[in-house]
C-alpha cells in the first residue's frame, strides 16, 4: 500500500542521514570505500564519498542511494564496489537505526551527476568569458589543451550549432 | 601588555601561499571558511550567506557557491596551493572539493575531522519517523 509522500520524503531524509553518518563513522563501511583505513590512513584521505540523493519507491520497499565518489578511476571503482558489497550490512544497520515496520531494500547506485552538472558550468563560464574578450575586442587564446585531466571526458566533441 | 598574535585588521592584502579550506558541511547548511596555514581567517561563506534559504540552502549548488566564493578570496591573496579540511556529513562534501579543483588551485591534502568521540557523551535520541 502506498504510503503519504511527505512520509516519503521524510523516511529518504532520514535514510539519507542514517547511511551518511554510517559513511563517516561506521568502520565496516570506513573499510569499504577506503582499504587504507584498515591500515589506519583514514585522516588524509585519498577518495570522498558522499551520498547524492537517496530515492524511495512509494511502498516504502525500495531504497535507490545515489553515491558519488571525489577521486580518482580506481578509487571511484573502488569505493562503489565496495559499497555495493555492503548492501546487506547496510540494510540490517538502518534496520536497527530506524523504526520502520520494514526495512527497505537497499540498492547503491553510482552517480555522477556532480560531475556532468560540474563541466557544464565550465563550459558555460568559458563561453561567456569568450564572448565578453570578443566584445573587448581581445583576441581569444587557444584552449583546446587546457582540459582537466580529472574528470572523465567520454562526450569530449561538442557540436556547436550556428 | 601582551601583543595580540597578529589578526587580519587592517591591511587585507597579505600574500599567502598555502592556504586551507575548512567545510563544515552539515545537513542543512554548508560553512566554509578560508584561511592560511596556521589557520588565521582570511573569510568565510555560507550557503545562507550566498542568498539562498531554507530547502535550498541545504542543497549541493548551494554549497558550491559557497566554496567558489572562499576560493575566490584565497585566489586575491594570491595562494597557488590549498588544502581541503572536511567536517560533517551532508551534501557539501563532494561539492567544495570539486569547487577547488575547478578554480585553477592546486588541491593539496584532504583531510576529514569529523569529531568522532571515544564513546563519551551519549548522543541525542533518535528521530523516529
Amino acid at each position: 500500500c502506498m504510503a503519504h509522500p511527505r512520509r516519503i520524503k521524510m523516511v529518504a531524509q532520514q535514510i539519507r542521514r542514517e547511511v551518511g553518518e554510517m559513511l563517516i563513522k561506521d568502520k565496516v563501511l570506513m573499510q569499504a570505500i577506503l582499504p587504507e583505513a584498515a591500515l589506519g590512513a583514514d585522516l588524509y584521505l585519498s577518495s570522498v564519498t558522499t551520498i547524492s540523493d537517496v530515492e524511495i519507491s512509494r511502498d516504502l520497499q525500495v531504497a535507490k542511494i545515489y553515491i558519488s565518489v571525489f577521486g580518482d578511476e580506481r578509487g571511484k571503482e573502488i569505493a562503489i564496489e565496495g559499497l555495493k558489497s555492503r548492501e546487506k550490512y547496510v540494510r540490517m544497520q538502518l534496520g536497527k537505526r530506524m523504526k520502520l515496520r520494514l526495512t527497505p531494500e537497499v540498492r547503491f547506485i553510482a552517480d555522477d551527476s556532480f560531475e556532468r552538472g560540474a563541466r557544464v558550468i565550465k563550459l558555460l563560464d568559458r563561453l561567456k568569458e569568450e564572448a565578453e574578450r570578443k566584445e573587448r575586442g581581445e583576441t581569444i587564446p587557444d584552449r583546446s589543451d587546457d582540459e582537466d585531466s580529472d574528470f572523465d571526458d567520454d562526450d569530449e566533441e561538442i557540436i556547436f550549432v550556428e | 601588555m601582551m601583543r595580540k598574535i597578529g589578526g587580519l585588521r587592517g591591511s587585507k592584502r597579505r600574500r599567502i601561499s598555502k592556504g586551507v579550506t575548512h567545510t563544515r558541511a552539515s545537513f542543512n547548511n554548508t560553512i566554509v571558511t578560508a584561511a592560511d596555514a596556521r589557520g588565521q581567517v582570511v573569510s568565510w561563506f555560507s550557503a545562507g550567506a550566498c542568498g539562498f534559504g531554507g530547502a535550498r540552502k541545504s542543497t549541493a549548488f548551494a554549497a558550491q557557491t559557497a566554496a567558489e566564493n572562499a576560493i575566490r578570496t584565497l585566489i586575491d591573496q594570491g595562494v597557488k596551493r590549498a588544502e581541503v579540511v572536511i567536517t560533517g556529513p551532508g551534501p557539501g562534501r563532494d561539492t567544495a572539493l570539486r569547487a577547488i579543483c575547478g578554480s585553477g588551485v592546486v588541491l593539496g591534502l584532504v583531510r576529514d575531522i569529523t569529531p568522532m568521540p571515544h564513546n563519551g557523551c551519549r548522543p541525542p535520541k533518535r528521530r523516529c519517523i
